[in-house]
This record gives structure tokens, C-alpha cells and sequence, in this order.
């Protein structure tokens, strides 16, 4: 077990080095940040004097020695924009994502695994249908498409809720709705197979042939064994509750994550970027980690394979 | 012993199978919702192929005299079929074009991340070790981030070109076939047929190209069908944020993305576009299921 751990620990450390590289080589080499900040007729001298401040000048390793250190340090860099430590201004907009992502997780967990459960012990009836077709609208609408068709019915025609900002509870419904309905659907998808998957095992059969009733074979011996792929898609959705509404965050201009990094990706402010991609990538890496421990724990075929 | 969970085909109860009609059998095969998300998808290629000639107006040109028309069943002209947008441009021709600018780079950027997938792969199964080590650490990468945020990182900082964004696409989504490829190569190479070539004395190339390629094509292709309403979305996604398709060119995310300014007023500006993306990825997603089922089963 601790073989299993420290080697998927060692993968997620390498992932996170691999997203710290990638993003200082990509915002690194697509351009003089110098030129884009101040424009290209700012005095010689100015431009001089902004490099020298961030560290421009220096090669191009050096530069990333540097930013691993302060990385390391938890030094994320200052935003270039407002002069004022990068991640500070990322863990500002965390809560306001997390007020419509945690809510909007629930909703697909509360409706989507039950419908899941219900679609598969019933299957080819009217309800599973009708799930099934659901589901794939969730995979098919594109989120923008569903947020702009809420607010068309429910603020422009009724008139019943606000469409953008943030002001009141009311605010966050639509956004709430729109990643939740989208999600439950695809998890309720992913339920139902692995449902179908496990009923059709000889071991159910094997369950039902010693006497019990459905309802233990069910919660017994079923539930238990498909929950193992269902976390997997439990664990990608903790995982991008920060990053997972960017497209959402936008539609209702919801003061998150996501809205910042569009501002910060067109006023080309490094540091932001950085911030926010490292942190989106840490909590992906975590939440994989901890979906990978789970199953070791869990399956213990899981943990005996890696080990190997 | 009885079978609760597989009823026997009705059929065979009423006598003889081959009592139902030639037209039952048919629609077997071909069920009526795929048959129509064929449909759809052959009249969007022929759009896309036949813009030019579909348009009733340029995509660019305006009428200032006739801004914010609406569409003929909201009461508005035949002149203007899907009515017109702010600035007096025909909302139906910049559909078309949208159409045709859509399903070129979805098309594109799904060829690339197949080529790029397969290559990959087939180079972790070739060479083991190493190589394999770092393919595998590049998949964990690109599946462990979102892909929008990657791509709205490298989009913004390069600056925006079609080419690139294509390009660009074309990363969304290659993991998956690097590891279709990887594993079904794998298990070739323990099949006999893969190491009496190459004991033939053939070149890898030959290996790979001729002989294993085609026996694992099929996986690929459902793979590619089910992965092209994904890219599709990715694109209308990223055009919709402004950050993808520029202006004064268009496509369907475009179109949406525009339209949302004028939701209050003139709702069939985005409405339209928005229908013809559900309703393409619904009919390409529809068609991969269906391909699943028929050339592959073990893809699930």
C-alpha cells in the first residue's frame, strides 16, 4: 500500500512540474510582455526599467529557476496589472466560483446518481428512456447555449430572475442550474452503465440464486461494486469545481475564477495566468490522487497491479 | 434454470423469424433516429461545401435599412429568411458560412489529434521503456488539465490565427487515441499475425502502416465519430468567449456569441446558430453510438 501511494503521489508531483513548465514556456515565449504591457512607442528607457523589474533580461533558465524558487516559496509573482501578490487576487475570486460549483456538484450528485440507479434497475422502461435522452442532451447542448436559453425564459420572458452579476441569492441560481442540469446528466449516464455493467456480473446471479431478496441484491452486492467507477467522475468534478465554470462564469459575468482569468488572459497579466493555472491543476491533481487512493483502498486490484 | 433477465425474441414464439417484413429488418439495422441524424448531418456537409452558392448575401454585407429584422415566422420578410442582425447582415448567410467555418475545423482538428494520438501511441507501444514513460506522462498531463484553460493560455498568448486555432483543436482530445493505439498495439504484437510480419523481415513502417493500423481502424474511426462533436464544442465554446474564431470571419459559437448582446431584443440572432450546434453534435454523437455498437463492441 505504501508502494501504491508514494507512486501516485510521485505521478501528481510530475503532472504539477509538467503544468508549471508548460505554463512558463508558453507565456514565456509567445511575446515581449514588455511590448504588450506598455506598447510598442513607450520610451526605451521605460521598457528598460520594466524588465529589469521583473526580471526580464535574465536568460531564459534563469527566469525559470527563479520561478520554480518563488513557486516553491509560495512567491506567485505580483499581477502586473495591479501591482499586488497574483495569487491573492486568484484566492479573492476562489469563494465567489465555489458559491455556484459547490451547489451546482450537489445537484448533479442528488439527481443525477439516483436517476442513474433508477434508468439501469429499469431498464428500457419510459424513465430510463427519457433519462438516457436527457442525458445525452447534457453531453450535446454546449453550456452557453443552455445558460443563454434560461436567461431567455426566465428573465427576459418571465421576468422572474436577474441575468448577470452577483448582487443577491438570486443571482447565482441560473448559473447554479446550468452547470448542475448539464452535469447531472452526464453522471447519470455514467452511473447507469456501470449499474448495467455490474448487474449483468455472474456474482449477482450468484446472489439471487442463494435466496436473497432484489433489494439486498441491489444495495448489497450492486451498489457497492459500480460506485467504484462513479467516483472516478465524482472525483473529475471535485476536481474542477474551480475550473469548471469558466464559460458559465462568463454568460452570467459571475465575479469568479473564470471571469478573471478571461480579463487576465486579455490584458495579458503573467502572473494571473500562472496563478490560476497552477492552482486549477492542483486541485486536479489532488482530486485524482485522492480518486486513485480511493480505488487502491477499495479494489484491492487495484493497488496489487500498481505494485508491480 | 431460467434466465429472468434475457426474454426470448418474440419472434421465434410466433412461428417462423422470417415472417417480419423486409422493412422491419431495415429499420433494424438502420433505426429511424439514426437514419435522420444522417440526414442532418449530410445537408450540413452539403452546406458547408456548397456555401457560396447556398448564400442568398455575402456573410460581411449589410443593409443598414433593414436592422434587426426578424425571422419570416416571427413575422418578418422572405427576404431575410432568419431575419437580420444589428448591422442589416442576412442572419441565414452567416449561418451557412458558420456552417462551413465549424465543421472545416472541427474536421481538421479531429484529423490532428487522431494522426498526432496514433503516432504517439504506436511509438510508446514500439519502443517500450522510455519513450512509452514519457507518452504516458504527456497523456496524464492533457488529461489532468481542463482543455479550455489550456487552450485559452496558449490562444491569448499567442495571439490568434486560424491556422494555429486549428492547430490548436487539433490538441483537444489526442490523449484518447494515444491510448486506443498503445494498448490495441500491444495486444498485436501478442497476436501472431503482428511479429510473422515482422519476422518477414518488414520495416516498422510497413508493420504499422499496413498491418496493424487497418486491424485497429475501426476502434479509431468510432473513436474519431465520437470525439468530433467534442471538438465542435470546443470550438463554438472558445468563438463564443471571443477567443477563438475572429471576427470578420464566423462561425456557430461566433454567431451565439454576438447574438447574446441582443438576447433582450432580437433573441433569433443567437437562436438559430445555437440550434444547428445541438443538433449537429446530437446527430454526429447519435452516429458514433450507432457505429459502436455495429464495429465495435468492446468500446464502451
Amino acid at each position: 500500500m505504501i508502494r501504491f501511494i508514494l507512486s501516485r503521489g510521485l505521478r501528481a508531483l510530475v503532472t504539477i512540474f509538467l503544468v508549471v513548465t508548460f505554463a512558463f514556456i508558453v507565456l514565456r515565449l509567445s511575446g515581449d510582455p514588455a511590448m504588450q504591457i506598455l506598447s510598442v512607442d513607450a520610451p526605451p528607457e521605460a521598457i528598460e526599467a520594466f524588465r529589469n523589474e521583473w526580471g526580464l533580461n535574465q536568460p531564459i533558465w534563469q527566469q525559470f529557476l527563479d520561478y520554480l524558487l518563488n513557486v516553491l516559496r509560495g512567491n506567485f509573482g505580483d499581477s502586473m496589472r495591479e501591482g499586488r501578490p497574483a495569487m491573492d487576487i486568484v484566492l479573492d475570486h476562489v469563494g465567489a466560483t465555489l458559491m455556484i460549483t459547490l451547489p451546482a456538484l450537489a445537484l448533479k450528485i442528488l439527481i443525477g446518481i439516483p436517476a442513474g440507479i433508477y434508468a439501469a434497475l429499469h431498464r428500457n422502461s419510459l424513465a430510463d428512456r427519457v433519462t438516457m435522452m436527457l442525458s445525452v442532451a447534457g453531453f450535446t447542448v454546449p453550456s452557453f447555449v443552455l445558460a443563454l436559453v434560461l436567461v431567455l425564459i426566465f428573465s427576459v420572458h418571465l421576468g422572474w430572475l436577474p441575468s448577470t452579476g452577483n448582487a443577491t441569492w438570486k443571482h447565482a441560481i441560473l448559473p447554479i442550474i446550468t452547470l448542475g442540469t448539464a452535469g447531472a446528466a452526464i453522471l447519470a449516464r455514467f452511473t447507469r452503465s456501470a449499474m448495467l455493467e455490474v448487474l449483468g456480473q455472474s456474482y449477482i446471479r450468484a446472489a439471487s440464486a442463494k435466496g436473497l431478496v432484489w433489494r439486498q441484491v441491489v444495495t448489497g452486492h450492486a451498489l457497492p461494486n459500480a460506485a467504484i467507477p462513479t467516483i472516478t467522475i465524482v472525483g473529475f468534478m471535485i476536481g474542477s469545481l474551480i475550473a469548471g465554470a469558466v464559460v458559465v462564469e462568463s454568460v452570467f459575468s459571475w465575479p469568479g475564477i473564470g471571469y478573471l482569468l478571461i480579463s487576465a488572459v486579455a490584458n495579458r497579466d503573467l502572473a494571473v495566468v500562472q496563478s490560476i493555472l497552477l492552482l486549477i491543476a492542483a486541485c486536479m491533481v489532488c482530486a485524482n490522487l485522492v480518486v486513485d487512493l480511493l480505488y487502491g483502498w477499495i479494489d484491492p486490484r487495484v493497488r496489487l497491479s500498481a505494485a508491480h | 434454470m431460467t434466465d429472468t433477465t434475457a426474454p426470448l425474441p418474440q419472434a421465434d414464439v410466433h412461428g417462423e423469424p422470417t415472417a417480419r417484413s423486409p422493412l422491419a429488418r431495415f429499420f433494424e439495422n438502420w433505426p429511424p433516429s439514426v437514419l435522420l441524424a444522417l440526414g442532418w448531418v449530410a445537408l450540413m456537409l452539403v452546406i458547408a461545401i456548397g456555401a457560396d452558392h447556398i448564400a442568398p448575401y455575402s456573410f460581411t454585407g449589410m443593409d443598414l435599412t433593414s436592422r434587426l429584422s426578424p425571422p419570416v415566422f416571427m413575422g418578418g420578410s422572405w427576404s431575410h429568411l432568419l431575419g437580420t442582425d444589428e448591422l442589416g447582415r442576412d442572419v441565414f448567410s452567416r449561418l451557412v458560412q458558420s456552417i462551413r467555418m465549424s465543421l472545416l475545423i472541427a474536421f481538421f482538428g479531429t484529423l490532428i489529434a487522431a494522426t498526432l494520438g496514433t503516432s504517439l501511441g504506436f511509438l510508446a507501444a514500439h519502443f517500450r521503456g522510455k519513450v512509452e514513460a514519457l507518452v504516458l506522462m504527456l497523456i496524464d498531463f492533457q488529461a489532468s488539465m481542463p482543455f479550455l484553460i489550456i487552450a485559452l493560455a496558449v490562444l491569448a498568448f499567442f495571439g490568434n490565427s486560424l491556422p494555429l486555432f486549428i492547430v490548436l483543436m487539433g490538441f483537444n482530445g489526442w490523449e484518447r487515441y494515444a491510448r486506443i493505439a498503445r494498448g490495441l498495439t500491444i495486444s498485436a504484437h501478442e497476436q501472431g499475425y503482428a511479429s510473422a510480419v515482422r519476422q518477414l523481415g518488414a520495416s516498422p513502417w510497413r508493420t504499422y502502416g499496413h498491418h496493424i493500423l487497418p486491424n485497429i481502424a475501426s476502434t479509431l474511426i468510432v473513436s474519431m465519430t465520437l470525439s468530433f462533436p467534442e471538438t465542435i464544442l470546443m470550438e463554438s465554446g472558445l468563438s463564443f468567449l471571443g477567443l477563438g474564431v475572429q471576427p470578420p470571419m464566423t462561425s456557430l459559437g461566433n454567431m451565439v456569441g454576438y447574438g447574446r448582446e441582443y438576447i433582450t431584443r432580437a433573441a433569433w440572432i443567437m437562436l438559430s446558430p445555437a440550434l444547428v450546434i445541438v443538433l449537429t453534435t446530437l446527430s454526429i454523437s447519435m452516429i458514433g453510438d450507432w457505429l459502436r455498437d455495429r464495429l465495435d463492441p468492446t468500446l464502451q
